[in-house]
């Protein structure tokens, strides 16, 4: 079997992936109704004069893509425009010079907008993310360990109730809880905080983080603890447990040496698949504990039809979820040589 | 593994209680909750109210508008006008110095305006405030001269909003692009940190000129949640929220702690419900008009019998929770003497919308409880939309339907993308009845505007309105310098809308805020409007003994 060349294939289908992407990003929003350059501002003082430069400097007086004026109403125009003076094309030449464009909402590179979302996001999403992969694995182990005694139906039904909380309900409960017990209630620090030591400033973002992670982990712990327990449940019946079990190995060396590695596999799909979508946020705890991440600025931009930061942001998704798959690819070949990197 | 998860767990609360002590000597920081945040910190390029509050703070402008409605001269100490009201010679005031120790002068104010008025790419600042400009100067004696193309009876108005910038810093940046995070100023705070969409931190400017803060910091903090706001201020982590579901008014009012203002808002918005009264034959098609409306929304009778089905206090009371005062005009009582409060709104009164109706042979002639079009080819049924980020709207389209199938018309209401809406609503005029609102300035034109023939093909417009008599008077209005005359027709316009029910204005919300009075004494409550985040409040308010 050539490794290598699979490889190659998973990540050439990669880049087509985010080509298709890319251009479909750049239709999706388009054929929203509504002008981004008025972004449903009601007030009589925006003259139409002034609503056209907002226009023109958006790039948004120029045809989306030749035969096409714009796609919502769609109306059709002229076919023989030079390429490079449509809409599509602009962008497409921007982004292979890696320019993400301006917000038309705050007036900033698209780009920096979203480097300080970014990062806050995979702050707080990613600690959720490890504490609950970790609670929620050693969860269910232990329950696969103890199954079908009263251990084990209540560690089932604790993460059955943790995994069908309402992300904003239990959001909203911890708040309140919170509020009484000195916890702040938004944002990310504490303003003022830019000055203070370096440490202190650490314990102040950690401070900020502890109820949107707590939140954040609490929902997501069932699902790996239910996953990891069901599937490690299938792997001690097997025969070679019993082996092993035969051999006088110690529980936690059947467990560790040969039982955990095979009932990893479905448990790394989910984590895959999570850790992709870790960068699209949380959008439900972002809004509750008023986190400045990149989930609550999709939202803000849907609103505003503010298109370079949606397509910013979506191609930022679109290319942390495929990195994600791809590793999750390459991780079952490692887990299980069974599976063949195809 | 378990047990090295409680480890840690312990090692982070241990970690976090050591940096919530507080050391003493800490400035005082007065923290305001609010629900928005700047859009950006260049003037120009601003659009939300938010990055208007702030700059407020942060620069002067000529003028400053009170909260009784009057505006004094602020960065002047002296004004002259020409007979004409052409010319207007202002004494800016000596020894003003911006927040990095540069003087301000008349050059800086002269330079400003300039900028403003030869950049169209301002939405606001030159699309609506500096028309009216031909040419500034400023003079060796501190002095700068405005020149105006006509005279207009509303300068301070015009000027309240040009905040003065700093010519030596604005002079060699890209007037559009620059973001301003610094924002050298020269108001009462200056700026001291700014993370987008997180927070505002300002710190006091003590050598203010006119109004030097007692206290040593402002930090506007934005939340996503209002619910979160009202516990901030509940468990006393905020001093002051801005804004508040109606719904927590009650509960902040029973804290001891905690005062409430209710009040017409400074800066005024209104709640309207819009009928679609454009004609076919008029129909801006070349503006992407469809003008499909509902004829029976063209005849004054039916607009009036819906008038008098509406329960205006019923609203207030289940919508508002009783916060909010009935409508009249597109013109609320928040604008002072601009409200024509002479007006006599047509009572709430079902037997006499019915009588109307049946008079104009709105008949229900199929006896399904639906009246038809006296021709008989319609039925009364009205297609009713709003913005969907509006909380207000779903009740309110609820209540209507109840009150109007009294009246035998129906309703098909639906929540609308607020873009989306914007497009089917002018100048497409692609709906029946809308209800929506309007955020405006403090000078009456602006919304007086709306009603005008001249709005519709600009799309600020919404009912397509054309009344000639309404139109003569708004131009005059604007060129009409004697302040009592200008009043008047003011007043006369909103008669005559009232009169042709151009709007259903089903109430003016009332701005609710709260403070705590443990931490802070001096905050404005007794005037005609609230605005807790003015200046006027946060540079008098100082901390409890």
């Amino acid at each position: 079997m050539n490794l290598t060349r699979a490889i190659l294939r998973k990540a050439a289908w990669s880049v087509f992936t985010i080509l298709f992407v890319i251009i479909l990003n750049f239709f999706l929003f388009r054929v929203l109704p509504g002008d981004p350059a008025r972004a449903g501002i009601r007030d009589p003082r925006l003259k139409k004069e002034a609503v056209e430069m907002l226009r023109v400097r958006f790039g948004l007086d120029k045809p989306v893509i030749n035969c096409f004026e714009s796609l919502n109403p769609i109306t059709l125009g002229d076919c023989n425009v030079n390429p490079l003076d449509t809409q599509f094309f602009i962008y497409v030449r921007n982004l292979t010079q890696g320019e993400l464009g301006i917000s038309y909402h705050t007036n900033r590179p698209v780009a920096d907008v979203l480097a300080e979302r970014l990062w806050n996001t995979v702050l707080l999403i990613g600690a959720g993310q490890i504490l609950s992969i970790i609670i929620g694995v050693a969860l269910g182990v232990f329950a696969a360990w103890k199954a079908r005694t009263y251990l084990d139906y209540g560690a089932v039904a604790a993460s059955l109730v943790a995994w069908s909380l309402p992300t904003f309900w239990l959001g909203i409960i911890l708040l309140f809880w919170g509020s009484s017990n000195g916890f702040p209630l938004a944002g990310k620090a504490t303003p003022g905080m830019s000055s203070m030591p370096l440490l202190q400033q650490w314990g102040d973002i950690a401070r900020h983080m502890f109820l949107p992670t707590l939140t954040y982990t609490i929902v997501y712990l069932g699902e790996y603890t239910l996953i990891m327990r069901s599937s490690l449940v299938d792997v001690l019946s097997e025969d070679y447990i019993l082996t092993a079990k035969a051999k006088g190995l110690s529980a936690f060396q059947i467990l560790k040496d040969h039982a955990l590695k095979n009932a990893m596999l479905p448990l790394v799909t989910v984590i895959a698949i999570n850790l992709g979508f870790t960068v699209a946020g949380a959008i439900q705890i972002e809004a509750v504990f008023s986190w400045p991440g990149l989930g609550s600025a999709i939202y803000e931009a849907v609103g505003r039809r503010d298109f370079p930061i949606l397509q910013g942001a979506f191609l930022l998704i679109a290319i942390a979820v495929i990195i994600a798959n791809f590793l999750a690819d390459l991780t079952y070949h490692w887990l299980d040589p069974r599976v063949q990197v195809e | 593994m378990k047990q090295k998860a409680l480890y840690v767990f312990v090692l982070v609360a241990l970690v976090l209680s050591a940096c919530s002590g507080a050391a003493s000597g800490q400035p005082v920081t007065v923290r305001i909750g609010w629900a928005g945040s700047p859009d950006t910190l260049n003037p120009g390029m601003a659009i939300v109210v938010e990055a208007y509050t702030i700059f407020e703070l942060v620069y002067d402008s000529m003028y400053e508008l009170n909260l009784d409605g009057s505006y004094t001269l602020s960065l002047a100490e002296s004004v002259e006008a020409s007979d004409d009201g052409i010319v207007w010679t202002y004494k800016i005031r000596d020894g003003i110095t911006w927040h990095d120790g540069q003087p301000l002068t008349a050059e800086d104010v002269a330079w400003t305006y300039n900028l403003y008025k030869d950049t169209p790419e301002y939405p606001y600042l030159n699309g609506y405030y500096t028309p009216y400009f031909d040419t500034i100067e400023a003079t060796d004696n501190n002095e700068v001269i405005l020149t105006l193309t006509e005279a207009i009876p509303n300068i301070e108005s015009q000027l309240i909003f040009l905040y003065i910038l700093p010519k030596h810093v604005w002079e060699g940046v890209d007037k559009i692009e620059y973001e301003n995070f610094e924002m050298i100023g020269s108001g009462p705070f200056k700026m001291a940190e700014y993370v987008q969409t997180e927070f505002v931190r300002l710190t006091a400017n003590k050598e203010h000129f006119s109004s030097p803060p007692k206290v040593d910091e402002v930090v506007f903090q934005t939340f996503s949640n209002q619910d979160a706001l009202v516990q901030a201020i509940k468990s006393g982590q905020l001093d002051m929220i801005t804004e508040m579901p109606n719904t927590a008014a009650a509960s902040l009012d029973a804290d001891p702690n905690i005062e409430l203002v209710v009040g017409a808002p400074l800066a005024p918005g209104v709640t309207d419900i819009i009928f679609n009264q454009m004609d076919p034959e008029n129909c801006p098609t070349e503006e992407g008009g469809i003008c499909s409306g509902h004829p029976a929304l063209r005849d004054r009778d039916v607009r009036l019998a819906m008038s008098h089905a509406t329960d205006k206090q019923m609203l207030i009371d289940v919508v508002l929770l009783g916060l909010g005062e009935p409508g009249l005009t597109l013109i609320p009582d928040g604008l002072g003497v601009w409200y024509n409060d002479s007006i006599e709104d047509f009572a709430f009164d079902v037997a006499r919308a019915n009588q109307i109706l049946d008079d104009a042979g709105y008949a229900d002639t199929n006896g399904d409880g639906v009246r038809e079009m006296p021709d008989g080819s319609q039925a009364l049924n009205f297609r009713l939309n709003w913005p969907s980020d509006s909380i207000n709207a779903p009740r309110m389209a609820e209540l209507l339907g109840e009150m109007w199938r009294q009246i035998g018309i129906t309703l098909e209401p639906q929540a609308v993308d607020p873009d989306a809406l914007t497009a089917q609503c002018c100048p497409a005029f692609d709906f029946d009845i809308m209800i929506w609102g309007w955020a405006s300035d403090p000078d009456p034109s602006a919304l007086l505007y709306v009603y005008t023939t001249d709005a519709i093909p600009y799309g600020s417009s919404e009912t397509g309105y054309a009344n000639p008599v309404y139109d003569d008077l708004y131009n005059q209005q604007q060129v009409t310098l004697d302040f009592d005359a200008r009043k008047d027709i003011v007043w006369e316009m909103q008669r005559i809308v009232h009169e042709d029910v151009v709007y259903i204005i089903p109430f003016y919300d009332a701005s609710v805020q709260a403070f705590r009075t443990d931490r802070f004494t001096g905050w404005i409550t007794d005037q005609a409007k609230v605005e807790l985040a003015d200046v006027t409040s946060l540079t008098r308010i100082e901390p409890v003994k």
